[in-house]
């Protein structure tokens, strides 16, 4: 269940971050960073298929469950190999390692389930309809995107 | 606190504001005791004591200097129960000075749209900007002000909407923007005007719409003579070839939304700005349909609601003019009074003025922040420290609060019973959930306690009772029961029975004006009252960013929102920043006729040359923001004056 951004609709409003520290004890796992006057994009972990931060943690504290990066807190050292393994940096170290845990409990992550703009979702259907619409359109304007 | 997928206009969204709810709803700070001034110093008192306080202090005023000498401060943060009591208990007093905070951000609208269509209120509701094939959003920042309607606006675009923006700076609303028309601060007039001249002369205008449903077409032609698009053009400095194209866009469309803000209102012409706006979408028909209409994005939570209340000067309960005396007749049966005063009464800016020359003795203040809030502060500071009594009932202790006699501590939203109606006039129950911190009580028992010490005739024991009368008294909630309401999402008004099913599109067969027509005026743009002059070369904007909330009493106490956005900032073109020795990051001093105040400079480009914006959710913006008002609805023009810069020592 990975959460699926799309940039255009983000505005910059930051919800995700408030939310997503409000869900986990005042420490949140996503960030919203803007790219000059014009757009934001939330990032945070991508629960990547091939997660490099599982590869680099030998205490098996990251693993893969499913499409998601989970986290035992209990098995964490602190070393921070995760952290530089990490090719988006999005988990970083503060005594042990912090990242996204898309909401681990919840029905939807709470980022998701409170953007304003609609800009998360974890439906890949409508992600994928989004962007073949946007495609389209352009298309009948006789441009590319 | 859990998000509710299945409202049907937030789907779950929330703001950072709503997602940091929590910390203000629990903090520290909240008031929890009656507290009564001695000297610099508060001392905590009982109810008891407060209230005949209170009742003294009102009563002395209303029996030295008569009744008219009482003024009362509605709030749009509170529900409608407790603005309908609060205006009731001033007009059985005898006083008509009872206002609220509408009369800073939207007052042109119900004046300004009541007049042209009937109707102050938005016509459809946020839903149905999903249905719009063109949106245009003039002075109004909504990704920020208002995030959760940008869904909707994206759902417009996903079915091919166009989208324009009107605005002086690039923002996160532009972002979403097919086309961006960077007018000058304050022509917008020129901007609507070069809009309507082209849909006149290109033939998109909707002539059997003008010729079954309007009035005045002849005038606003002749105002439009001679005027073209190139003459808008430079009056706004957007090129023709932009505002031919926005005309077309709007015109042509098969069903076109305009939403405006503050942008709109907050000018000495603001009643026209919106009067304007109405022109374009009433000459090209578009509105009284699924996706068009026109949405005036009001400000707060309940700031529909305590208009609707008759919490404002020019209004009994549901609209009713002041100033006819078969509004008062019928509340003097309604409410088995003998008298109540005529109006129009004083408004909010209006009774700092009176407070200041000493015709306004008390006020009482519930849930507002003027020495914040209003535009030269240190004036409005002034008035109310000239009053001779002052209550503020509050949840902090506000800049306000501090000028007061006696503070009461009152419940927030989550722990009192009572309606609320949005912006787009969705009339909501919340149940109380949580306890009021130490003795804080519910607003409306609060104001109870107190007329009844006065001796009026105000007995509620619950919300529930006040909205059984608001159902008597206000026709367009006649339907808007406790049942009803209380279901997800409400029920929209006018609802006139309880077995209508609620409007939530207005004017689709006729305007709610006497004659079922829509007016058109003809307007013509009024620039600024304070121009940049030499000595202030610059002019000053203001407006709202996305993590604060208006005077910031409130969200300026979340940790999680300080975090985002701590200080006072103002926004610098780069060009400007060179010539005046500012950089990026350091403090500078921001000075107008009016006073200073020291910001954080941000430079970028966002603002064009010759203009700087500061967000007013931090003390120190309104102690130099313009005082000017417009004539009709008395709001302040807070979008422009003329400041200088210089770095900070």
């Amino acid at each position: 269940m990975p959460v699926y951004v799309d940039v255009d609709r983000c505005i910059g409003c930051r919800s995700c971050e408030v939310a997503c520290q409000r869900v986990h004890g005042g420490i949140g796992h996503i960030h919203v960073h803007f790219v000059g006057d014009f757009a934001s994009v939330p990032i945070f972990c991508h629960h990547c298929e091939e997660a490099s931060c599982t590869i680099a943690c030998f205490s098996g504290a990251l693993y893969k469950d499913g499409e998601r990066t989970a986290f035992d807190v209990k098995k964490c050292t602190g070393c921070g190999l995760c952290s530089l393994a990490c090719p988006y940096g999005v988990v970083w170290t503060d005594k042990i390692a912090h990242k996204c845990d898309l909401c681990e409990g919840r029905a939807e992550p709470a980022c998701v389930a409170t953007c304003p703009a609609n800009a998360l979702t974890t439906d890949y259907e409508l992600a994928s309809r989004r962007e073949r619409a946007r495609a389209a359109r352009a298309a009948a304007k006789g441009g590319r995107r | 606190m859990e998000y509710m997928p299945q409202h049907p206009t937030g789907e779950g969204g929330l703001c950072p504001k709503g997602n940091s709810i929590l910390e203000v709803l629990n903090h520290k700070e909240r008031l929890r005791y009656p507290l009564k001034r001695n000297g610099d110093d508060w001392i905590r008192i009982s109810w008891e004591e407060a209230l005949d306080l209170v009742a003294k202090g009102l009563g002395n005023a209303a029996k030295d200097y008569g009744a008219r000498s009482l003024g009362f401060l509605a709030s749009s943060r509170c529900n409608n129960e407790e603005n309908y009591a609060l205006q009731k208990m001033a007009r059985l007093l005898g006083s008509p000075n009872v206002d609220n905070c509408a009369r800073l951000c939207h007052s042109p609208t119900v004046v300004g749209l009541g007049g042209s269509l009937g109707t102050g209120a938005m016509t459809n509701n946020i839903g149905d900007l999903a249905n719009a094939r063109c949106v245009l959003a003039i002075g109004t920042n909504l990704a920020e002000a208002h995030p959760t309607v940008s869904r909707w606006v994206q759902k417009a675009k996903d079915n091919g909407a166009v989208i324009i923006v009107a605005d002086p700076r690039i923002t996160h609303t532009s972002w979403m923007a097919d086309l961006h028309l960077r007018l000058k601060p304050g022509s917008d007039i020129d901007l609507l005007r070069g809009m309507m001249k082209v849909a006149i002369d290109e033939g998109s205008i909707d002539e059997r719409f003008i010729a079954d449903r309007t009035k005045g077409f002849e005038d606003l032609l002749r105002n439009l003579e001679g005027f073209t698009p190139e003459k808008a053009s430079e009056l706004t400095g957007v090129s023709t070839e932009e505002i031919v194209e926005a005309a077309r866009l709007y015109s042509r469309s098969e069903a076109s939304a305009l939403l405006y803000s503050m942008g709109i209102t907050q000018h000495i012409c603001g009643t026209d700005n919106v009067r304007a706006c109405a022109d374009l979408a009433l000459i090209c028909g578009q509105i009284g349909r699924p996706g068009a209409g026109i949405w005036p994005m009001r400000g707060q939570n309940n700031v529909q609601g305590a208009c609707d209340m008759g919490a404002m000067a020019e209004f009994y309960p549901g609209y009713r003019r002041a100033s006819d005396p078969s509004s008062v007749d019928f509340f003097k049966t309604a409410w088995n009074a003998p008298s109540l005063p005529d109006g129009p009464g004083m408004t909010s800016t209006e009774m700092m003025d009176a407070a200041l020359e000493g015709q306004v003795r008390a006020m009482y203040i519930i849930g507002e922040d003027p020495v914040i809030c209003d535009p030269n502060a240190s004036k409005t500071r002034e008035a109310l420290e000239n009053l001779d009594f002052l209550v503020v009932q509050e949840i902090f202790m506000t800049p306000t609060a501090k000028l007061a006699d006696v503070v009461l501590p009152a419940a927030a939203w989550a722990e009192k019973d009572g309606s609320y109606t949005s912006m787009e006039r969705r009339v909501q129950w919340i149940d109380r959930a949580v306890p009021a911190p130490g003795e804080a009580r519910e607003g409306l028992l609060i104001i109870c306690d107190i007329a009844r010490r006065l001796g009026l005739d105000i007995e509620y024991n619950s919300a529930a009772e006040v909205l059984e009368e608001i159902n008597r008294t206000v026709s367009i909630y006649r339907g808007a029961t406790r049942a009803r309401i209380s279901g997800i999402g409400g029920v929209a008004w006018p609802c006139p029975s309880e077995d209508h099913p609620g409007t939530e599109i207005l004017h689709t067969g006729r305007f709610s004006s006497p004659d079922g027509r829509a007016s058109l005026f003809a307007v013509e743009n009024v620039p600024p009252a304070e121009e940049p002059s030499p000595e202030y070369p610059i002019l000053l904007t203001t407006g709202r960013i996305v993590v604060h909330y208006n005077g910031g009493s409130m969200t300026r106490r979340s940790p999680s929102l300080m975090e985002r956005d701590p200080e006072l900032y103002v926004e610098v073109n780069p060009e400007d920043a060179s010539s005046l020795n500012i950089v990026d990051g350091g403090m500078v001093v921001v000075s107008t006729l009016r006073g200073e105040t020291r910001a954080r400079a941000r430079v970028t480009n966002v603002v064009k040359p010759g203009m700087v914006f500061m967000p007013f959710h931090y003390h120190g913006a309104n102690l130099i923001t313009s005082d000017a008002r417009d004539p009709i609805s008395k709001i302040p023009e807070y979008k422009s004056a003329a400041c200088n810069i210089l770095p900070a020592e």
